[in-house]
């Protein structure tokens, strides 16, 4: 289970999610951005205990699906699965630098990418802007600030 | 026991896409589940809302009354032209007639909207409008700016709906020529940003660059006349039997601010 502390430090980083993904950008800028509630989402994995991550993951991941009126299940899934490999690099993560920790970032960005494009190409065919691939990038490059921001906002 | 934690959501997750993709049986949940969401537009919209506000109070009389002055232009060289539409409406009424043709000119209701958000999602083309369920907004309404269509009302909330933009890849518009009527079915490119693709027209179709695709109400989905897309492009040689034909939307989303919701008169 989540104790208390935790939970409301998921509500706040979940509530702020949203809104930073809910801000209308320039197209360009809006395909490159990365995957917001993922990155603020590593960020409460990494300093909570290893009980109610893949549900939480599922929860917030489903919220999000109708928020974006998506295909519902398709950011959970992205969620869930990308969770798992920062669930099983966590130790390392939590002692690494930044850099590494960065690398960590673009490989759970990767994973949610790959996840969420299946759905979306499954489900709806090959209709895609390729910019979209350089998500996971900009998550890595983006990982120290939402660090920083977040920790603040533990606090 | 860790590996069963992990495979009940992806289970539920897969279980849930298979469900949304094919039926509609999830579509009051998403409906419910966005309600209880909507006032983080509220959150993300009060920046611009307060920015307005503060130019509301620090306008000057002047400038007020220089636009509505403007405005007021606007409004009598609007309705000089209206009186042109009407007599063009009344002949057109008259051919028809002649014609012993069944086409009915579109009359409809409008409702003003502004739009709060754009394109929440990297691949899907959305906006959010501040008119909702406690207005009268239903589904499928259709969403059009002063120069033709946005797209068609997707989700509801009691004070905010999802327009889905022509542009998306799942919108599909039944369009036809405004010059000779030949008819198609309009699909969004999500490649080709802010574009439209029109298959199986046959070939040697009398379609030239420049055309205009307004709706054609076919299907009772959408009310017709209203301008859809202009011809961008021609390929001939993309299928053997049927000419793509490209267009782009006549009405510029940037830059819109307001658009009216378009309902079909009950009375």
């Amino acid at each position: 289970m989540i104790n208390q502390s935790q939970f409301i430090l998921l509500l706040k980083i979940t509530l702020l999610a949203f809104i930073v993904g809910a801000i209308a950008l320039p197209s360009l800028i809006e395909m490159v951005s990365p995957f917001w509630l993922l990155l603020f989402f590593i960020y409460w994995l990494i300093y909570s205990d290893s009980n109610g991550i893949y549900s939480s993951a599922f929860v917030l991941g489903i919220l999000l699906d109708v928020f974006q009126g998506g295909i519902l299940g398709q950011n959970a899934l992205a969620l869930v699965i990308s969770s798992a490999f920062i669930l099983s690099v966590k130790k390392s993560f939590f002692v690494s630098n930044l850099t590494t920790q960065q690398v960590y970032v673009f490989i759970a960005s990767l994973i949610y990418l790959i996840v969420f494009l299946i759905t979306h190409i499954s489900v709806q065919g090959l209709q895609i802007q390729w910019l979209v691939l350089f998500v996971p990038f900009t998550g890595a490059i983006l990982w120290p600030v939402v660090r920083f921001l977040l920790a603040k906002l533990k606090q | 026991m860790r590996l069963l934690k992990l495979f009940v959501p992806i289970f539920l997750s897969i279980i849930l896409i298979v469900l949304d993709a094919r039926f509609s049986y999830l579509d009051n949940f998403k409906r419910f589940t966005l309600t209880l969401l909507s006032p983080i537009y509220l959150v993300v919209d009060l920046p611009s809302q307060v920015i307005d506000w503060v130019n509301d109070k620090g306008s000057e009389n002047e400038l007020l009354v220089s636009q509505n002055n403007y405005l007021e232009g606007q409004l009598i060289e609007l309705k000089a032209k209206l009186q042109t539409y009407n007599n063009l409406t009344l002949e057109n009424q008259k051919l028809s007639n002649l014609l012993e043709s069944s086409y009915l000119l579109p009359d409809h209701n409008v409702k003003l909207a502004r739009i709060k958000s754009i394109s929440q999602s990297r691949l899907s083309k959305k906006i959010i409008i501040n008119k909702g369920l406690n207005d009268g907004v239903t589904l499928s309404d259709l969403i059009i700016g002063s120069d033709g269509v946005v797209g068609q009302v997707t989700e509801v909330t009691p004070m905010y709906s999802t327009v889905r933009l022509l542009s998306d890849p799942t919108q599909h518009m039944p369009v036809k020529n405004s010059r000779n009527g030949i008819r198609g079915i309009t699909k969004g490119l999500a490649s080709n940003d802010r574009g439209m693709i029109l298959k199986y027209i046959p070939l040697k179709s009398d379609i030239k660059l420049g055309d205009i695709f307004m709706t054609s109400g076919i299907g009772n989905s959408y009310p017709p006349g209203y301008s859809v897309g202009r011809v961008k492009s021609i390929d001939e040689n993309l299928d053997p039997s049927f000419m793509t034909v490209y267009l782009e939307p006549t009405q510029n989303l940037n830059r819109l601010e307001l658009v009216l919701i378009i309902e079909e008169k009950n009375d």
